[in-house]
């Protein structure tokens, strides 16, 4: 049986009925067509699902839509404002820190809430922050400088 | 991958879970963060008719510290005692292991009770909550029992945890003056990775200078179950430290390990890490008695 949840999306709210064996990854991306949230392990392991639910970067593959009720979701679509962009994706682009694409927007969202937290973050703590996120192109390398030139107001 | 049918309990109290899981019994499976739970039920090992969430009962995320016992609620989140003052100081241990489980993304979901009621042999939070002689609190609708956290893990997956109880509390004692811990994990990769040795070690001196006056060593991923070094304690009491000391420590612990050869290593190569794991945790665990 669905059960009603409610819940902000990217500051704007949702009542929804909700499947309780739908996980949040689905909710987004099949119900809302909000497919900037990625799924490719399934399983915690790869990063490419991460949404910040209440200012936590989590996989949103292992967190049910039903838990997700009352809670606040960014996805990588809550990013841009009216002024454009957020720094860290302008950052990705010039950059050269995007190849394929689909680890970007777990990066972004691990990223910024590593930088809400700690804004001036060292490699190490930029490396840990993302360690979660995998990527197959770019090597991490332009990922983290990305990071750092965003953290250093670059 | 699909996460097979099940009906959802979400009680708001832990009376109402203990009464909900009383009634279910077998049917049911509790939900803590889910980062085990859901991934052996999308791999369709695990398929319960029910689940009970026990993610809305605020009481069982607490973590507090008073008159030298430190309470840790089941469903802590691994991030919330990584990051926690009091683990830091007095249990740098078990700040170590919450540190190091999964990833980022996965501290911020998984908890504590989570971790020690999965029971997987190289999990991270048993072996230093083992060193520090952790407790554990189980409650029912008939009540609670405490067990100590070496007697409640009992084989892969299996602990004495009955169908209708919850792991409710994890107690722990702050360790005497002149105490040092630390755990050590190796894996191929430092996220994400399931250990291939992990150590924890606990141990006090008498006295800034004295003799070692008691220690634990415990070891992971070497046995069904964490493991307790009985030799490596009779080793190191009643003896001044000092790096022969810590490495005749680590030769007896890696005697009492019983690890197996698997896709991740060879039993050798298992054994001779346990050796130098205990080595170099007892050689930082000393450093912070002495710094302490």
């Amino acid at each position: 049986m669905k059960k009603m949840i409610c819940l902000t999306i990217n500051g704007k709210e949702y009542e929804l009925a909700a499947a309780p064996n739908m996980t949040l990854a689905d909710l987004l991306r099949e119900e809302l067509l909000l497919t900037g949230t990625k799924k490719g392990c399934e399983l915690g392991d790869c990063g490419t699902c991460t949404v910040i639910m209440n200012g936590k970067a989590v996989n949103s593959c292992l967190v049910l839509a039903v838990q997700a009720s009352g809670k606040e979701i960014t996805t990588v679509e809550g990013l841009e404002t009216d002024e454009g962009l957020h720094p860290l994706q302008e950052k990705f682009i010039e950059n050269g820190a995007i190849q394929c694409g689909f680890c970007t927007s777990g990066m972004l969202l691990s990223a910024k809430t590593l930088l809400d937290k700690n804004p001036k973050p060292d490699e190490l703590e930029i490396r840990t922050a993302i360690s979660g996120n995998l990527c197959r192109c770019t090597g991490y390398q332009k990922i983290v400088e990305s990071i750092k030139d965003v953290s250093e107001g670059r | 991958m699909l996460l097979p049918k099940f009906q959802f309990h979400e009680p708001a109290t832990v009376e109402e879970a203990c009464r909900i899981l009383g009634e279910l019994g077998e049917k049911a499976k509790t939900l803590a963060g889910g980062t085990d739970l859901f991934v052996n039920m999308k791999k369709k090992v695990l398929a319960p008719e029910h689940v009970v969430s026990l993610d809305r009962i605020e009481s069982l995320a607490e973590l507090g510290f008073s008159n030298g016992t430190l309470r840790i609620g089941a469903c802590a989140k691994a991030v919330e005692i990584a990051e926690s003052d009091v683990v830091k100081n007095d249990f740098p241990a078990l700040q170590e292991g919450a540190s190091k489980l999964g990833s980022p993304l996965i501290r911020n979901l998984a908890t504590v009770g989570g971790n020690l009621v999965s029971a997987r042999p190289a999990a991270d939070f048993p072996p230093p909550l083992m060193a520090y002689g952790a407790k554990v609190v189980l409650r029912s609708g008939n009540g609670e029992r405490t067990v100590a956290l070496a007697d409640f893990i009992e084989a892969p997956g299996q602990t004495v945890l009955a169908a209708d109880e919850i792991l409710e509390s994890i107690l722990l004692e702050k360790p005497e003056a002149h105490s040092g811990s630390a755990y050590l994990k190796l894996g191929i990769r430092e996220a994400l990775e399931i250990s291939l040795v992990n150590v924890a070690v606990c141990m006090a001196t008498e006295g800034a200078d004295g003799p070692i006056k008691a220690a634990r060593v415990v070891m992971g991923s070497v046995g069904p179950t964490p493991l307790i070094s009985a030799s490596a304690e009779k080793t190191l009491l009643g003896k001044k430290p000092s790096e022969a000391l810590f490495l005749a420590a680590g030769e007896a612990a890696a005697m009492d390990s019983r690890p197996i050869d698997d896709f991740r290593a060879s039993a050798d190569y298992k054994r001779a890490m346990v050796k130098e794991l205990t080595r170099r945790a007892l050689a930082r665990a000393y450093d912070r008695a002495r710094t302490e």
